[in-house]
C-alpha cells in the first residue's frame, strides 16, 4: 500500500519526465527529417530562393525556422526557452541544430510550445492513473481469491479449535488436511495446548472428587459424635443446644462436600444417560417435593406444559435434580406472594422448557456468574452454598443442553432449557 | 440381634456400635476384611455393616465371601465412595441396603428396621400412642375406627419419630430422613416445624398429643 502511494504521489513527475523525454524525441525526430529532406531534395526546396525559411502552425503550437548563421555557431540542444512569433511571445520547447552544407552555415530550429506539450502531459496523466487504478482493484482481487485459497486451513483450524469447541474439549482430536508446514505446526500446537488443558482439567477434577470424598469420613465421625453426645443422659439441655449448632454447621460442610462430589460425579459421567422422562411426571414431583417451600412464602406454582414432549436418553434424578434447583431458586429469590410459570414450548426442532419468575431478578452484569461454583452476590443474602446453579450447568453440559438465562432486577428472572429432538 | 460392624475407621466403628447398644443390638467389630471374615466363619449375625473402603481388600468382594458363610444375615453397605456403579454392584451381590457416609445413627437403625420388617417378617406388635393406633406396613393411623388422613410426608415424620421414642431428633436428621439427601443448599430449613404443626393439628381433633415433644432449640422427640 505504501508503494502504491509512494507511486501516486510521484506520478505527476513522472509523467512530466515522460512527456519531455517524448517531446525531445519527437523533436528529434522531425529534426532528422527535415535533413532527410534537405539531403534528397537539396536546400532549395525549403528556401525556396529564399536565404531563410520559417512556418508555424494555426495555433503557434509548432514552429520549425531554417536560416544561415555565423559560420563558426555549433550547437546541438534541446531547451526551454522564449521566442516571437508574429508579435506573440510564447515558451517553446526549441531544438537549435547548426549544420554545414556547401561553404555556409546553417540553424534550423524546432519548436514545441510547452503549453501544448502539457496538454498531453495531463491526459497522459489521467491515463495512467487509470490503468494504476484498475491494477490495484484487479491484484486485490486477485490477492483475496489467493489468500483466502492459501489460508482455507487456518480458518479451518480457527473454527475447528478455537470457536466452536466447548469446554471440555474432546479427546483424541484429528488432524487438519493441509500440506503447509506452518499451518501442520500451528494445527499441531493447538492439539497439544488442548491436551494441556484437558490434562489439567482432568487433574482438578480427580482433585475435587478426591478432596471431596476424602471429606466424608471425617465429617461422618463428627457427626456421629454429636448424635451419640446428643441423646447422653448426662448432656444438658443447654449442652444439646451447642451440639445441635455444631451439627448444623457441620451439615453445611456435608452439603457443600456433597455438591462437589455431584458435579465431579457428573463430570466424570457416572450417570447413565438411558431414562425416558415425561416433564409433567418430573414437575409434579418437584412441585410435591418442594410445597413446603412454597407454602412457606406463599408463592403460586403454574405448571402450564403443553407439548410435555417426551425426553429420551436422558438421566432422570440429573433432570429432578437441574430443575428442582431452578425451581428452588425460583422460590428463594422471589417475594412473598410471588408467581413461578413452568412452560414449554417447541421451536426450530428444540423443545424448550421454561422456568420464570416474577422474584427479584438478577443484575445484568452478574449474569455472566451465576453458573460460578460459590458464586454469591451481595443482594442475595439467603442461605446456600452458592453450588446450585453450578449444579444446573453440570448437567446441562452432561445432558448436552444448552440453557439461557434473561434477567431483569426487580421483575424476575427466566431460565430456559433447550433440548435438541 | 447381633450386629457385625466392619469398617477400618476405628472411631466410627465404636459410635455405630455406641448407638447400636443403646438401640439393644450386640455388636462385634472388625477392623479390616481379614478380620471381617474370620469372625463371619465363626459366628452367626443378624446384620452385617461393610465399608466397602477397607484397607485389605475390597469391602464387595468380602461381601460375596460373607453370604457363604452367612447367608441369612442382612447386609447393609456403608461408603464413602458414593459411586452409583458400587450401590448397584452391592444390590446385584445381595446387599439389603446401601448407606452413603455420612449418613445420621438414626437412619440406620431405621433401615435395619425396615429390612427386619421385609426379610425377617417381623411383625411389630401394634404401636399405640394415647388412643391413636398406628400401623406401619400398612401405613395408617386411626383414632378408635377413624382412619385419619396424613400426608405421605407427615406419616413418615411420625413413624420415624415413633421408631427412635424417648430420643430426641433433630431437625436436620428428621429433614434428611424426609427429603433424603440429594444436594438441597437450604441447611438451615425449619420445614420439619410445618409439618409437625400439622401432625398435631391433624390429630388434636380427636385427642391432645402430649407425647410429641418440642425440645426447645433441640428437635422433637416422641416420650412413651
Amino acid at each position: 500500500m505504501a508503494i502504491v502511494g509512494l507511486f501516486i504521489l510521484l506520478l505527476p513527475f513522472l509523467v512530466r519526465q515522460i512527456a519531455s523525454d517524448y517531446t525531445n524525441f519527437s523533436l528529434q525526430n522531425q529534426k532528422k527529417k527535415v535533413l532527410q529532406n534537405i539531403k534528397k531534395n537539396g536546400l532549395d526546396y525549403y528556401f525556396q530562393g529564399d536565404d531563410n525559411y520559417g512556418s508555424y502552425t494555426m495555433l503557434k503550437e509548432e514552429y520549425i525556422s531554417l536560416e544561415t548563421t555565423t559560420s563558426n555557431l555549433r550547437i546541438d540542444t534541446i531547451k526551454t526557452t522564449q521566442r516571437i512569433v508574429e508579435q506573440d511571445t510564447l515558451t517553446y520547447r526549441v531544438l537549435s541544430f547548426t549544420f554545414k552544407t556547401g561553404n555556409k552555415n546553417y540553424l534550423l530550429e524546432i519548436g514545441k510550445t510547452t503549453a501544448s506539450i502539457n496538454l498531453y502531459n495531463d491526459s497522459l496523466q489521467r491515463f495512467a492513473l487509470y490503468v494504476l487504478v484498475i491494477l490495484i482493484a484487479l491484484s486485490i482481487i486477485i490477492d483475496l481469491i489467493f489468500t483466502r485459497q492459501l489460508i482455507r486451513p487456518l480458518s479451518h483450524i480457527i473454527k475447528l479449535r478455537l470457536s466452536s469447541t466447548k469446554f471440555p474439549f474432546k479427546k483424541n482430536q484429528t488432524r487438519i488436511k493441509t500440506s503447509t508446514t506452518d499451518f501442520r505446526y500451528l494445527d499441531d500446537s493447538l492439539i497439544s495446548l488442548m491436551n494441556q488443558i484437558n490434562e489439567a482439567f482432568d487433574k482438578e477434577r480427580e482433585f475435587t472428587a478426591n478432596a471431596s470424598h476424602e471429606f466424608m469420613t471425617p465429617i461422618s465421625i463428627l457427626q456421629n459424635k454429636m448424635e451419640n453426645l446428643l441423646s447422653e443422659e448426662s448432656t444438658t439441655e443447654s449442652d444439646q443446644r451447642h451440639i445441635v449448632d455444631m451439627m448444623r454447621t457441620l451439615e453445611r460442610l456435608k452439603k457443600i462436600s456433597r455438591s462437589l462430589l455431584l458435579i465431579s460425579r457428573i463430570e466424570n459421567e457416572q450417570f447413565i444417560k438411558q431414562e425416558t422422562v415425561e416433564p409433567s411426571k418430573l414437575f409434579a414431583e418437584i412441585q410435591e417435593e418442594i410445597e413446603h417451600r412454597l407454602e412457606e412464602k406463599n408463592i403460586k406454582i403454574n405448571i402450564n406444559l403443553q407439548k410435555n414432549h417426551l425426553l429420551q436418553q436422558v438421566n432422570y434424578d440429573l433432570l429432578f435434580q437441574l430443575f428442582y434447583n431452578l425451581v428452588n431458586n425460583a422460590i428463594k429469590f422471589n417475594s412473598k406472594n410471588g408467581n413461578i410459570v413452568i412452560s414449554d414450548d417447541i421451536k426450530n426442532n428444540k423443545y424448550i422448557i421454561q422456568v420464570e419468575d416474577n422474584g427479584i431478578g438478577i443484575a445484568e452484569h452478574q449474569l455472566p456468574f451465576i453458573f460460578d461454583r460459590f458464586k454469591k452476590f451481595e443482594s442475595t443474602q439467603t442461605s446456600g452454598h452458592g453450588l446450585g446453579l453450578a449444579i444446573v450447568k453440570s448437567i446441562i453440559i452432561y445432558l448436552n443442553l444448552e440453557i439461557e438465562v434473561k434477567s431483569k432486577p426487580g421483575t424476575g428472572t427466566k431460565f430456559e432449557i433447550i433440548f435438541k429432538l | 440381634m447381633k450386629v457385625l460392624i466392619i469398617e477400618d475407621e476405628k472411631t466410627l466403628a465404636y459410635e455405630i456400635e455406641f448407638f447400636l447398644k443403646k438401640a439393644f443390638f450386640l455388636s462385634d467389630l472388625a477392623h479390616s476384611f481379614s478380620d471381617g471374615l474370620e469372625k463371619i466363619k465363626l459366628n452367626k449375625y443378624d446384620y452385617i455393616l461393610i465399608d466397602l473402603g477397607l484397607p485389605d481388600g475390597d469391602g464387595l468382594t468380602l461381601l460375596e465371601k460373607a453370604k457363604k458363610y452367612n447367608p441369612d444375615a442382612a447386609y447393609i453397605i456403608l461408603t464413602a465412595r458414593g459411586k452409583l456403579e458400587d450401590r448397584v454392584n452391592g444390590l446385584d451381590l445381595g446387599a439389603d441396603d446401601y448407606l452413603a457416609k455420612p449418613f445420621f445413627l438414626p437412619e440406620l437403625q431405621s433401615r435395619m428396621q425396615a429390612i427386619a420388617r421385609r426379610k425377617f417378617n417381623v411383625n411389630e406388635e401394634l404401636l399405640l400412642l394415647g388412643n391413636f393406633r398406628i400401623e406401619l406396613q400398612k401405613r395408617f393411623i386411626f383414632f378408635g375406627e377413624q382412619l385419619i388422613e396424613l400426608s405421605r410426608k407427615e406419616f413418615d415424620l411420625l413413624s420415624y419419630l415413633l421408631l427412635h421414642k424417648n430420643r430426641v431428633l433433630t431437625r436436620i436428621q428428621l429433614s434428611e430422613h424426609i427429603w433424603g439427601t440429594f444436594a438441597d443448599d437450604d441447611y438451615d430449613s425449619n420445614y420439619i416445624d410445618a409439618h409437625i404443626k400439622n401432625i398435631r393439628k391433624k390429630l388434636n381433633v380427636y385427642e391432645p398429643t402430649d407425647w410429641l415433644e418440642t425440645v426447645r432449640g433441640v428437635g422433637y422427640r416422641i416420650k412413651k
